[in-house]
């Protein structure tokens, strides 16, 4: 970007850097995470003594160097040691690691979308991504296509349903003004023709119908070490590209006028991040299925606590969807003991009065500062 | 304040991408490559010495353990085949509804969570989804399931996990009589499994033959509707739920020699309008009960007191699970129950 953005970018009220206060709030997310991480492995269906789950990862890191009876002193049958062995290393930690992942992707892509769109109710699902995933997923519970392989069939379909939304609204709207307007109307237009796809095949096969609402509902339960580093790398990388694009979108607040005549070509821009954008949030969808809420409100929370700067917003977004999905997770298997409940259930049922008390407090807080 | 972008600022950028990109792949690919050695490092529990392979009903071909002690059968409908063959004893965890309600309501006793000798405290799955960390806590060797369970389910216990998992669906009747004879074999309880095999051919042949003398008699199939679920009148979209082609439901009505009026629909479980009903005029109308349904819930439906079927008494209700759960109550007590109701005084 040229130093006329970086100027225009400096003199934006969007990039004003934090004040101290802004800054201990991040420090305050930074802290509440790393606590977050090193409780979520303590909670699950099955009750493991603490001091036993953390015996137990030291000894899967080492390879058996240290604690190599991790186990003793709580437990003297071996099945159950393996049990518990396979719940902590096998189940709660890629179940941490990938909600961490999720979480992050959709973050990031909320923040991205909202500031492309300039729309405080952008999120991942607005152009239709969720029902593309949806889509894809129900190619494998309702015909039961590559049944056989469906821990790489059903991510790969999600995928590429999810991409696929993506794609085809950029495709649409390419010929078009490609303005904002129509790209979102393309999104939701496409929306509702695939939610209509997505019903019709259902009607067809009822349990199929049943797996694609739960699948609906999101969910980080199906975590394995290889799906986490799937995950991991590209959303790594999609997720490290959108933030090198932090000023940019800082200088698209200003408008279409001021970043065109600046230099910055707000077109071509918008649809490499809507691309990134789908792309990221593709590969969240392909191994969570569809968690809503978190997109939407990880952004607003970065804002409303840190700053509105994109080079802040984008990062931290990551940051704070990742421990809202991890959160919701924890609730979601501690709730209704024995029950491990859908993730998406939560993420709505305690987002939404955060999200609520949070604009309520900034409201009154503004209203008490205009008096 | 300057307009003129400096030369230099596009091309480090650029550049800058270009090393993030390439860092970020080998961090990838380097944490992929940790995970995946984790993954095959890990002890997956050593093949029993006696195992046997099997494919279920799904075309899958599983290598299980002969007559395993520590079962998970996750559908009532399995629970019910393993509870008639004695196999009781071998079940480590069930479903929720096979532990709250014995199956999604009671088969054949008021108080069958007593009977099957079951507790919440076995249930690990509610509806499709799996509890994996209370599954695992059992230390089952094997899990019997329906196509209920997820496929990314079925794959994370048989890969991760090195668990078996059976999957046991018939499409059709004399396919439950199939999947008691492989339970059989596989718990080396052939005994019990040739005698319930027996009671189950017994019941399918004595419908046959009651169709048969019908036939011969010229005696004409009643027309009937078979509904399992309501939507009450005044709703978006009222009307009641029946079964379609390529069902059980329509296959016991078949064999209960009677024609169903939504067997020609072009889907598997067609919702049926009140005016659909009226025109179609069944001779008898059966009602799924159980699991929170009644009459008062189908008489809320549209059209119910105009139809003809309701106006002469030839409404009535039977256990959904007679008609929905593919398992041997299905034949010993469902398809009775369908021809004492549309033959009165035909023996059976």
């Amino acid at each position: 970007m040229s130093a006329a953005a970086d100027a225009v970018d400096a003199a934006s009220p969007h990039s004003r850097p934090p004040h101290p206060g802004r800054w201990r709030s991040a420090l305050a997310i930074t802290l509440l995470g790393v606590a977050l991480v090193l409780l979520s492995p303590l909670v699950g269906s099955v009750p493991i003594p603490p001091t036993e789950v953390f015996r137990i990862i030291l000894h899967q890191l080492s390879g058996g160097a240290v604690y190599a009876q991790p186990c003793a002193g709580v437990t003297d049958s071996a099945p159950l040691c393996s049990a518990y062995v396979e719940i902590v290393w096998d189940e709660r930690l890629p179940v941490l690691l990938l909600a961490l992942l999720a979480g992050a992707a959709l973050g990031i892509s909320g923040a991205t979308l909202q500031g492309v769109f300039r729309n405080p109710l952008a999120d991942p699902y607005l152009l239709g991504l969720s029902s593309g995933g949806a889509l894809g997923a129900a190619f494998v519970y309702v015909f039961r296509i590559g049944e056989a392989e469906a821990s790489l069939v059903l991510p790969v379909l999600a995928f590429a349903g999810s991409l696929g939304a993506g794609v085809a609204i950029l495709l649409a709207a390419r010929g078009r003004s490609g303005s904002v307007e129509t790209l979102l109307l393309t999104g939701v237009a496409l929306a509702s023709f695939l939610s209509a796809t997505l019903t019709i095949v259902l009607l067809y096969n009822p349990t199929g119908s049943l797996q694609v609402s739960f699948w609906l509902l999101g969910g980080v339960g199906g975590a394995t070490w290889n799906r986490d580093g799937v995950a991991f790398g590209g959303i790594l990388i999609a997720s490290t590209l959108l933030v090198l694009h932090g000023r940019e979108l800082n200088v698209m607040q200003l408008g279409n006028d001021v970043a065109q005549s600046i230099g910055v070509p707000t077109a071509r821009l918008r649809q490499r991040l809507i691309l990134l954008a789908s792309l990221v949030t593709a590969m969240a969808v392909a191994f969570t299925g569809v968690v809503g809420f978190v997109g939407l409100v990880a952004p607003h929370i970065v804002r409303r606590t840190v700053s509105s700067d994109y080079r802040v917003v984008l990062p931290l977004s990551a940051m704070t969807g990742g421990l809202f999905l991890l959160a919701a997770n924890d609730l979601a298997v501690t709730v209704l003991p024995g029950t491990q409940l859908p993730v998406g259930i939560f993420t709505s049922f305690a987002g939404a009065p955060f999200f609520l008390t949070l604009l309520y407090r900034r409201r009154q807080a503004s209203t008490m500062g205009d008096s | 304040m300057s307009l003129n972008p400096p030369s230099t600022g596009p091309a480090r950028s650029i550049s800058f991408a270009w090393f993030a990109v390439a860092v970020l792949v080998a961090a990838g690919a380097a944490v992929a490559a940790t995970a995946a050695y984790f993954e095959i490092r890990q002890n997956h529990p050593s093949a029993s010495a006696t195992t046997m392979s099997l494919t279920d009903d799904v075309g899958r071909t599983v290598n299980v353990p002969v007559n395993p002690s520590r079962v998970a059968v996750l559908s009532p409908s399995i629970m019910d085949s393993m509870y008639r063959l004695g196999l009781r004893s071998h079940v480590v965890a069930v479903d929720c509804y096979s532990a709250a309600f014995g199956g999604l309501s009671a088969d054949y006793s008021s108080d069958q969570v007593s009977l099957w000798n079951l507790s919440s405290s076995m249930c690990v799955q509610v509806g499709p989804t799996l509890n994996v960390e209370q599954l695992l806590a059992v230390s089952p060797q094997l899990v019997l399931a329906s196509t209920i369970i997820s496929v990314a389910d079925v794959e994370e216990i048989s890969t991760t996990y090195g668990i078996p998992v059976l999957i046991l669906q018939p499409t059709t009747l004399s396919g439950i009589v199939l999947d008691v004879d492989l339970l059989g074999s596989l718990f080396h309880a052939s005994a019990s499994a040739s005698l319930l095999s027996a009671d189950l051919a017994l019941g399918l042949g004595n419908a046959t033959r009651v169709a048969q003398n019908l036939t011969n008699a010229g005696t004409p199939f009643p027309t009937v509707m078979v509904t399992y679920s309501p939507v009450a009148a005044g709703s978006p979209s009222p009307g009641y739920y029946s079964f379609g082609p390529g069902t059980f439901g329509t296959s016991l009505i078949e064999l209960a020699s009677a024609t169903s009026i939504s067997a020609n629909s072009t889907l598997p479980y067609p919702e049926l309008s009140g005016s659909a009903v009226l025109a179609a005029r069944p001779q008898f109308i059966v009602y799924g009960t159980g699991f929170g349904l009644g009459l008062p819930d189908y008489a809320q439906g549209p059209d119910w007191s105009s139809f003809a079927a309701v106006q002469s008494g030839r409404a009535i209700g039977l256990n959904s699970n007679f008609l929905t759960e593919p398992d041997p109550t299905m034949i010993l007590d469902g398809l009775p129950a369908l021809l004492a109701l549309f033959h009165p005084g035909v023996p059976v």
